[in-house]
């Protein structure tokens, strides 16, 4: 049955599986959405405790964030199947967002979340964990390049002025959320537009 | 000269392949995702899975979620054997030719 079959057909059919078994285990590509929102919600809360002391500005805006991203991301999940890989990364992220969810909520409430430079360098901490778990499970630069960032912005936290560490902070934010959500967006898109129909 | 490995034919179908690669990947897969990712027509995909299921490389598991059908499928210890031969036998008729 092999005498018809040419080498580059097999080469072909490599290449198929390679990429059939990969797009089975992608799973972090479809998230660029929720970094994107999570960075907004920084801003908005930033932007709401600029305008002056508010127990409320991080709690609540982490809270509309959290149910945000619960209900789309339980309308997109729908036929999703599960995977090892995809319950390890989200796993982490769900285990992140109670962690931040809990201890920012409970700074707001009390009155202690007064220290800037502490409150940037534990967030930009947690996050570099977060990112840099995910990207070494997954082996993605790109990604460990975002935790290097928060890592970088946790530090550069506990020195220098107000304005330098808010700066920092604000830079880390638009770079690991903003562009890195919006740079796996695209990648998403046009990993799907590359892929044509398979036929039998 | 070594004899040349035979290649499975159910295995070798290119819609076929796509189907077990995806679903070596993930523990269980719908059809909708299945269609999805492989971007074939509900008939051609029907028919291919079916194939499958017959040669004993998938099963299938129907149920209702919130009253709605959903058809479940995963691989099988056989269908993932298989793959594995498929791709052994591919590597061995390639040879030197892999690497170019």
């Amino acid at each position: 049955m092999l005498d018809h079959i040419n080498e580059q057909e097999l080469k072909d059919r490599l290449s198929l599986i390679e990429s059939m078994i990969a797009e089975g285990r992608r799973n972090t590509q479809s998230w660029g959405w929720t970094f994107v929102l999570w960075g907004v919600a920084y801003y908005l809360a930033i932007g709401w405790s600029a305008r002056g002391p508010s127990v409320w500005a991080w709690p609540a805006t982490m809270l509309i964030a959290v149910i945000v991203t619960v209900v789309v991301a339980s309308v997109k999940a729908g036929n999703h199947p599960g995977t090892t890989l995809g319950r390890a990364i989200g796993s982490i992220w769900i285990a992140l967002g109670i962690s931040m969810s809990l201890l920012f909520l409970a700074l707001g409430l009390s009155g202690r979340l007064t220290d800037q430079h502490l409150f940037a360098a534990v967030m930009s901490a947690i996050l570099g964990m977060a990112n840099g778990a995910s990207a070494l499970i997954l082996r993605w630069k790109v990604q460990f390049a975002c935790a290097v960032v928060w890592w970088v912005a946790a530090v550069a936290a506990c020195f220098g002025t107000d304005a330098q560490s808010t700066i920092v902070f604000l830079a880390a934010i638009f770079l690991c959320q903003i562009v890195f959500g919006i740079y796996c967006a695209i990648a998403e898109a046009q990993k799907r537009k590359r892929r044509g129909p398979i036929h039998a | 000269m070594p004899d040349l490995p035979e290649l499975n034919p159910v295995v070798h179908g290119r819609l076929r392949l796509a189907l077990l690669s995806l679903l070596s990947g993930v523990e269980e897969a719908e059809f909708t995702w299945l269609r999805a990712k492989s971007e074939a027509t509900d008939g051609n995909l029907g028919a291919q899975l079916l194939k499958l299921e017959e040669a004993g490389y998938v099963a299938v598991e129907k149920k209702f979620v919130s009253r709605k059908p959903q058809t479940l499928y995963r691989i099988t210890e056989a269908g993932r054997q298989a793959l594995t031969e498929y791709v052994q036998a591919l590597k061995q008729l390639l040879g030197p030719a892999m690497d170019a």
